[in-house]
């Protein structure tokens, strides 16, 4: 399984660099607009921060409405900007959702491994990025707090037949130990 | 603006002028609670409620509204010290939330409504003022904000709207022109009062007035800081950079300096 240190997310971000098709991109600038969706208090704020400033922070601040950052990232020649929406998770903000999927390429839908609930929330955003969404889009699932395995609830593999089924990028991450973090997000961009 | 109650002499024997506004120049910390309970009506609330705080308080049990409120606990405000470093405030504010929870069930918990009765409790360290004054703010004057469609958040939004086509054509115009919907830059001005956007004594000194006048202070606070950043909305040309703009609107010099944010804002 992946890397476990941001070291180990470098070396990630040029393995990734070295799958890119080269030649055609040379030097060009390409924005990349992605959408973080799922249950409040899955971590999709943590990976945002963690994909950003490299940071972590034990209690992040509930997210209200939606936050929006940015990142650039030189892959090859090519700079890629990441404008990266996070989204509120509770149940209540879903009616504001769809201004922010709305002309994303891709999705990161994240639930926490440790609560099978927040799966099934998870799901149901898949189901109407699917129906919603563009047809183009890229979803990956994201199975966030694999820090805290011990108290697993959702079975790494019932998550990877759900991701085959569905046509999605999967992968389990920790914004904590920054795991999988910078994979995640390289991988929908390619 | 309705009509001041205060004395016509100030606190250092002076006359006040006719038109003086008390809001203008903020509420002295130290009388907020009662002022804010007197203005508000949050005091005849509590005097004519047929339940107390107490008895509400013993009536705390529906486990999703408590599971939810305990998961926002320690992320409201992890950086303040009297939050991090007492465990008095994360429990008042724990009660205080679960209280009104349980006693509106149609709203229940709206993530935002922490923040609110953060800097309540902040403002007052009076766990069933807050109460008092978060239940008038949610069920008086920001009616529907926080139940489950938002009809109250999403009325607003077209209002502020209509209010920028009116007051700022050219603003209007580019923000349109780009793209964004206010919801995307402005929810949390609405859902959260400025708590978390603005600085903490910018936003007690609007809270002066949205106790006081109700939520027209909103629109006024609003506009005047779309006003303030007139040049740099403008010289956005892209959804990504005027989204920026917003976020970044609380550290405008003028923003800092409250008395002043309150003059501008109070023009409008």
């Amino acid at each position: 399984m992946a890397s476990e240190t941001t070291e180990a997310g470098k070396m990630a971000n040029r393995a990734v660099a070295a799958q890119r098709p080269n030649g055609s991109t040379q030097g060009k600038i390409c924005q990349f607009k992605l959408v973080l969706l799922g249950e409040s208090a899955v971590g999709k704020s943590s990976l945002v921060l963690r994909f950003v400033k490299g940071q972590f922070h034990e209690y992040q601040e509930s997210t209200i409405g939606a936050a929006f950052l940015t990142q650039t990232i030189c892959l090859d020649d090519t700079t890629v900007k990441f404008e990266i929406w996070d989204t509120a998770g509770q149940e209540r903000y879903h009616s504001l959702a769809p201004m922010y999927y709305r002309g994303a390429q891709a999705a990161i839908v994240v639930y926490d491994i440790t609560n099978q609930d927040t799966f099934g929330r998870a799901k149901t955003w898949v189901k109407e990025l699917q129906r919603q969404a563009s047809p183009t889009i890229v979803i990956a699932l994201a199975g966030n707090k694999q820090d805290l395995a011990n108290k697993r609830m959702v079975e790494f593999e019932e998550a990877q037949t759900y991701a085959d089924e569905n046509g999605l990028l999967f992968m389990e991450t920790s914004a904590k130990t920054a795991m999988n973090v910078n994979d995640i997000f390289l991988a929908i961009e390619v | 603006m309705a009509k001041s109650t205060y004395s016509k002499v100030d606190e250092y024997g002076f006359q006040r002028p006719e038109n003086f506004n008390y809001e203008i120049k903020g509420i002295p910390s130290d009388r907020r609670t009662a002022v804010w309970m007197h203005v508000s009506g949050a005091e005849v609330l509590k005097h004519s409620s047929s339940f107390s705080y107490s008895q509400l308080k013993n009536k705390i049990n529906n486990q999703d509204i408590i599971e939810t409120i305990q998961i926002d606990l320690p992320r409201t405000f992890p950086d303040n010290i009297y939050f991090t470093s007492h465990d008095q405030l994360p429990t008042m504010l724990y009660n205080v939330l679960a209280v009104f929870g349980h006693q509106n069930k149609e709203v229940g918990y709206c993530q935002g409504l922490n923040y609110i009765a953060g800097l309540l409790l902040l403002a007052t360290k009076d766990e069933e003022a807050s109460f008092w004054l978060l239940k008038t703010l949610v069920e008086k004057t920001l009616p529907q904000y926080y139940i489950v469609t938002m009809t109250g958040l999403l009325t607003d939004l077209d209002v502020l709207d209509e209010l920028v086509q009116k007051y700022e054509p050219v603003i209007y115009r580019h923000i349109h022109n780009i793209g964004m919907p206010w919801a995307m830059g402005t929810t949390k001005w609405f859902i959260c009062l400025f708590s978390e956007v603005l600085p903490t004594e910018t936003v007690f000194r609007i809270w002066d007035c949205l106790f006081y006048e109700g939520s027209k202070i909103i629109f006024r606070v609003a506009i005047a800081l779309i006003r303030l950043h007139k040049q740099e909305i403008l010289q956005t040309s892209e959804l990504g950079e005027l989204i920026t703009c917003f976020r970044d609107m609380r550290n405008h010099e003028t923003v800092i300096n409250c008395h002043q944010f309150m003059r501008v804002s109070l023009i409008v």
